[in-house]
């Protein structure tokens, strides 16, 4: 039963365009598995849960803050800043290259590479190409400050307590 | 014939260590070019070279041995590194106290530290200075294209090998090196953050950090950068060995020994079908007959005949070169790693940067140009750089010069590409000595 396989004038296979066809989609299979598995790769380096420290913490209480007072949490790398009744927390990681900025009289000053900002986190001098981030500030219904570094707030956003 | 080649069995067990040894080396040592030839054919230490060298590529003022140097201190860096491995373990709480381990109670500790610093830091300048060794002998060009893209991978890869080991001793100059390392990385336009993030494992350099360039660091970097120094020595083979001058060129140079040398002889290299018979190309001195190696070799032919032989045998010729300069590498870091002491600052205090916080030594002039603008500085000129480099072999195709220190015909991409090179030499330098507190100016004096 076995059939003859048809020839072309010149002597070659007809079916050539199902042998391409399927060697195409051997090569698509093929060339798949190997985006997908380096797709797979990238999401398992890319850490879903992180052992430092968290990006949302409590503070204390609101009146741990005295009015008018710019309270720098160095191990969280935020200064808080108390305005009257209103709460915000600025990032105190220099927009330059990662270093700490102290608290200055004039705002921020970073001691590496000679960034200056102004109270709001503006950047009056230096090679910061941009202002500090302000983070979120939220009441727990416990009355701890909570601050959240994953979600960035406009300047000027205070949280009324 | 000679009889080197053909090693009898002996029989009687007095022959047996006889017998061991030559089972190991097939070849007694070579006294004849028959032997000469087989020794560097059948060791599998050997066999990477060729039978016969040429003589140019021999002239030690030519590569200065620059390339050969680099894969040196790559294997003191491997050997050193593995030992090291013994003792260290990459956690934040561990690794300093580790480093005072290798100073205080590890036999040679401390010389196998200071070995692996000062390699792991000749090797980025080693790397560079035969980059620039290939560019400015015209090394570069067709057939060699690809191998130059392979060489610019090699350097980056080389580059990001030191700074991921820069981390491991979790000092201050390790910890603040790297902040302010990555943070340039986290510049990059789109994908910068994730870039970061990926490579920290965290929002800040931690002990995610230290584990993942600890990884890299001796995984898979040293396999990729294995990987690519194998593909770059095999094509150094299979595109004819090193660069060297046209024949036409090195005729024209001896033109007294040579008699017949016509003017406007045909300097593109001889190709297999015109090799084949059609169109024979003009050379200064027509070879009787042109063999390709195989059939598969591109480039230069093997010429029988009517040429001079401008090549020697690799035994001894180039083995002892090799070694020659295996030996000056080892040497020279086995006398700094005698005198210097690789740096160990205090251990890490996350609150407190030291001012200025540098990162190392290849990257201060990338840290430089950022104190003038992020972006610009830290990602879109170095990526310019970086792209410029790869493309160069397609677009100057160019032969003339190609074998030849600062060629005439070169002299624009030599002029273009030393610009660049003092340059950047130039800002790693203002970055190292020149810049105190707060990045500001400072006089080394």
């Amino acid at each position: 039963m076995t059939k003859t396989p048809k020839l072309a004038d010149d002597g070659s296979p007809k079916d050539v365009s199902r042998r391409r066809i399927l060697a195409w989609l051997s090569g698509f299979g093929l060339f798949g598995s190997a985006i997908i598995a380096a797709l797979a790769n990238l999401i398992f380096i890319k850490p879903r849960a992180t052992y430092g420290q968290p990006n949302r913490f409590a503070i204390g209480k609101p009146q741990d803050f005295p009015a008018g007072s710019r309270i720098s949490l160095d191990t969280r790398r935020v200064c808080v800043v108390r305005d009257g009744d209103k709460l915000a927390a600025i990032s105190t990681t220099c927009t330059h290259l990662g270093c700490i900025v102290s608290v200055a009289e004039t705002g921020f000053a970073c001691p590496c590479h000679g960034s200056h900002y102004d109270q709001d986190g503006y950047v009056t001098s230096g090679p910061a190409p941009r202002a500090l981030s302000w983070y979120q500030v939220t009441l727990a219904p416990n009355g701890d400050v909570v601050v959240d570094k994953d979600n960035e707030v406009e300047a000027g956003t205070y949280l009324k307590v | 014939m000679s009889t080197q080649s053909v090693i009898r069995s002996q029989k009687g067990w007095l022959a047996l260590p006889e017998n061991i040894w030559h089972s190991v080396f097939r070849n007694a040592l070579p006294t004849s070019d028959y032997g000469r030839s087989s020794t560097s054919f059948s060791n599998f230490f050997l066999h990477i070279h060729p039978v016969k060298v040429d003589r140019h590529s021999l002239k030690a003022t030519y590569t200065w041995g620059l390339g050969l140097m680099a894969s040196f201190l790559f294997l003191i860096l491997v050997v050193t590194g593995v030992l090291l491995m013994f003792y260290y373990v990459p956690s934040t709480t561990q690794a300093y106290d580790r480093m005072l381990d290798l100073r205080g109670t590890v036999a040679f500790g401390i010389f196998l530290r200071n070995m692996h610093r000062w390699s792991a830091h000749g090797m980025v300048a080693v790397v560079f200075l035969h980059m620039c060794r290939v560019f400015l002998t015209g090394a570069y060009k067709p057939p060699r294209e690809f191998n130059w893209v392979i060489g610019v991978f090699l350097f980056l890869v080389t580059l990001f090998l030191s700074f991921t080991g820069y981390l491991l001793p979790w000092d201050q100059l390790a910890f603040w090196a790297i902040t302010v390392g990555t943070s340039i990385a986290g510049y990059a336009p789109v994908f910068g953050k994730d870039i970061k993030f990926l490579l920290l494992g965290d929002s800040t350099v931690g002990q995610e950090a230290l584990l993942r360039f600890y990884v890299l660091h001796v995984a898979v970097l040293p396999v990729v950068l294995t990987g690519l120094i194998t593909i770059h020595f095999w094509r150094i083979r299979k595109d004819g060995g090193l660069a060297k001058p046209d024949e036409e060129e090195q005729g024209a140079e001896s033109a007294v020994e040579n008699t017949v040398v016509e003017a406007g002889a045909s300097t593109v290299p001889v190709t297999m079908a015109a090799a084949a018979g059609a169109g024979t190309p003009t050379t200064a001195v027509l070879p009787k007959r042109s063999f390709g190696i195989q059939g598969l070799v591109r480039g230069p032919l093997v010429k029988v005949g009517g040429l001079r032989d401008k090549t020697v045998f690799s035994w001894p010729n180039l083995f002892q070169a090799e070694l020659l300069v295996f030996v000056i590498s080892v040497a020279a870091i086995l006398l700094v790693s005698l005198f210097f002491n690789a740096p160990l600052e205090e251990p890490v205090n996350v609150m407190h940067p030291p001012n200025p916080a540098k990162a190392p030594w290849y990257f201060l002039g990338l840290q430089e140009q950022v104190s003038y603008s992020a972006f610009w500085g830290g990602v879109g000129i170095p990526t310019i750089e970086v792209l410029l480099l790869l493309i160069v072999p397609y677009i100057d195709r160019k032969q003339a010069g190609v074998g030849r220190w600062f060629a005439k015909e070169r002299f624009l991409a030599n002029t273009l590409f030393m610009t660049f090179a003092v340059i950047n030499v130039a800002l790693v330098i203002v970055g190292t000595f020149f810049r105190g507190a707060n990045w500001e100016f400072v006089s080394p004096w």
